[in-house]
């Protein structure tokens, strides 16, 4: 590919990824700007257009298996001030719930409130599905099939993952078996039982 | 409530380790209070001092001023457990694991603090990533509707709860409801039509077919479905997608 055509492939996809209001694929790039157009040829150019907006205010991010141009978070507050908004807390409760859900998924209600040890409201849990931050996948076939949920979509986006997998920490994250066993070997020995073990958990 | 099973329960002997006062709006349920016992005071959660715990536990509920009673049931339950455990552990221990092994009474809690902490931390891990909207900024052209013409994306429901939580952020959230007086009452079409099905059963279609405009078309409806649940008239449908026929009650044999 010439340097000229490089160049112009790179400033088209700048103006996709500014004008869309949702991460661009490889595939969906492709659809726009034509399917003859080497998916390796788009790979290169979104590098350079990332290698480019490295360090500048707005940054080009991969969420969502796609590409978006956002602002760079050490200007939030800046950008605050121009809107003059105060961005919504979220509760705690919410966020447990949507973490439990995201590690978790697809998990039921009452497997989250065994979790937190607390109920979780309807309300909580149309919140989060207000937001697309959660789903309903399916029903668990048990006793009252309750609604299975994960994650949905612009869970990705809004937290800035590419996929479930860059979920943070996921890999340490202990399922009930290995907690039932680390317990088990740690809760005999009262004297021994030491704490800085404890506190990677 | 639970005053009065703590009275006899604890001796205040342990008023030496007083605590800072904590409220529960500050906590997410029992296991959080738990946590918050266990790590501020450098317990270790594989031995907990559930004599301790549990009169600290306590504590902190008899401090509140009165207990919601939506979150009160779980907090309770908890301090039943506590108090469970406590006893058990003055017992001789007769559970067994499958290796002939004693089971310590507090394993469960232990599990499931560890568990329960495990996600509170990765919550707040989530909760710290720059997120979008609130740290992080769009800049989409949208084009306005009148300008160009939009083809109907292919819809799931989470997709449209979506869109609407869009269109309701550009319209900045304003919902104005406006209240209309009620010009057609549907006690008074309730009248109306039972007067009309004392004469004979009539054709649902027959029956609405004299309506002008729909907000009478929805009254009529509306009326007969009252009826209909106040089982003042009947309603027959022979066939699938069959017409349908309204009858007075207790006047089945008549066929309209």
């Amino acid at each position: 590919m010439s340097v000229g055509k490089a160049q112009a492939l790179c400033s088209q996809i700048e103006a996709l990824l500014l004008a869309s209001d949702e991460p661009l694929s490889i595939l969906r790039l492709r659809n726009l700007l034509g399917e003859e157009m080497p998916g390796s040829d788009i790979r290169t150019a979104i590098s350079e257009l990332e290698a480019h907006y490295h360090n500048r205010g707005i940054q080009i991010v991969q969420v969502a298996g796609g590409w978006q141009l956002r602002t760079a978070a050490e200007h939030a507050e800046l950008i605050h001030q121009l809107w003059e908004i105060r961005p919504q807390k979220l509760s705690r409760s919410a966020m447990e719930t949507l973490a439990i859900i995201a590690y978790r998924q697809p998990a039921t209600r009452a497997e989250i409130e065994a979790l937190r040890g607390v109920k979780v409201s309807s309300q909580m849990i149309s919140t989060l599905q207000e937001r697309g931050w959660i789903k309903v996948l399916g029903r668990k076939e048990v006793p009252g099939r309750p609604h299975l949920y994960g994650t949905g979509k612009q869970f990705l986006v809004d937290f800035g993952l590419d996929s479930l997998k860059d979920l943070p920490d996921s890999a340490q994250l202990m399922d009930e078996d290995e907690i039932q066993q680390m317990v088990m070997e740690k809760i005999e020995p009262h004297e021994e039982a030491n704490e800085t073990d404890t506190e990677k958990s | 409530m639970n005053q009065a099973v703590q009275a006899e329960l604890i001796t205040h002997e342990h008023e030496s380790h007083a605590l800072p006062p904590v409220h529960l709006d500050q906590f997410e349920g029992p296991l959080d209070i738990l946590l918050h016992l266990i790590r501020s005071q450098e317990m270790d959660v594989f031995d907990i001092p559930m004599a301790l715990i549990t009169t600290q536990y306590l504590g902190i509920l008899e401090e509140q001023n009165e207990l919601d009673l939506e979150v009160a049931g779980d907090y309770l339950v908890m301090a039943s457990t506590l108090m469970q455990l406590k006893s058990r552990m003055l017992l001789p221990r007769p559970e067994l694991d499958d290796e002939g092994n004693e089971i310590d009474p507090r394993a469960e809690l232990a599990a499931q603090l560890i568990a329960y902490e495990q996600y509170r931390m990765l919550s707040e891990e989530l909760n710290e990533r720059p997120r979008l909207g609130r740290d992080l900024f769009l800049r989409p052209v949208f084009p306005e509707s009148k300008e160009v013409a939009r083809p109907l994306p292919e819809a799931d429901l989470d997709g449209l709860l979506v869109a609407f939580r869009t269109v309701l952020k550009r319209v900045g959230g304003e919902v104005r409801h406006r209240i209309f007086t009620e010009t057609m009452s549907v006690r008074e079409r309730m009248a109306t039509v039972l007067e009309r099905l004392c004469k004979g059963g009539i054709l649902l279609d027959e029956l609405l077919a004299d309506e002008p405009g729909r907000e009478a078309l929805v009254t009529t409806l509306l009326a007969i479905l009252e009826l209909w649940r106040q089982q003042a008239i009947t309603v027959v449908q022979s066939e699938n997608l069959g017409s349908i026929t309204l009858l007075i009650k207790g006047d089945s044999n008549e066929r309209g």
